[in-house]
């Protein structure tokens, strides 16, 4: 076996296990807002080890162009949707996503004037 | 059966979890499930692509990154305010 293929098959069963461990990690926690951190594992971990799996394997090919792409699609995605999808929780349970009155955040001081109550 | 098939059929089990993630909760928690599967379906193809030594296929998992994306968009948008 040379070191290409032990690479490729270390790449792919890095792939495997990261998806499994955050999907089992998705459904065993309790809070919606702390299922949402497993999604940029999947989409940042295993998306580079199969970028990285398929560029060893074909070289910089048609492949590794395509395989490339859906990283960069998925990075931008995942940023995004993962923002709208707790901002939709958020609306859907105070009517508005903006800093409740004496809400505390943390790394900032106590904020006093409250969100906008507008839909 | 090379590693490419085996591991995209062990992966299989991932979206199993993924389902059971959409089977629980209320609509944002299975609006989660779905978005986690829309990318781990992304990947399975890839490795299929791979597989299978059909490069033309990674253009399914492209188009697929790109309509789960404006997919969920469109469910937390709707979930938001309508649902």
């Amino acid at each position: 076996m040379s070191a290409a293929t032990l690479a490729v098959e270390v790449l792919v069963w890095v792939v495997v296990i990261t998806c499994l461990l955050c999907c089992l990690g998705l459904v065993a926690m309790k809070d919606f807002f702390e299922r949402l951190h497993y999604m940029a594992t999947v989409s940042t971990v295993a998306t580079m080890a199969l970028l990285a799996a398929v560029v060893i394997e074909q070289g910089w090919g048609q492949a590794a162009i395509k395989m490339s792409l859906i990283v960069v699609v998925l990075l931008l995605m995942n940023a995004v949707l993962t923002h709208a999808t707790a901002r939709a929780a958020r609306v859907r349970d105070l009517g508005h996503w903006q800093p409740a009155e004496g809400e505390k955040i943390a790394g900032l001081e106590q904020i006093g004037g409250g969100g906008h109550k507008d839909k | 059966m090379n590693v490419w098939l085996m591991g995209s059929a062990v992966l299989l089990f991932a979206l199993v979890l993924c389902g059971i993630s959409c089977f629980r909760g209320d609509a944002m928690e299975r609006l989660v499930g779905l978005e986690m599967a829309g990318i781990i379906v992304t990947l399975l193809l890839v490795m299929l692509a791979e597989g299978m030594g059909r490069v033309n296929f990674y253009d399914l998992a492209l188009a697929l990154a790109l309509l789960s994306f404006g997919g969920g968009l469109v469910f937390a948008r709707f979930l938001e305010r309508w649902l």
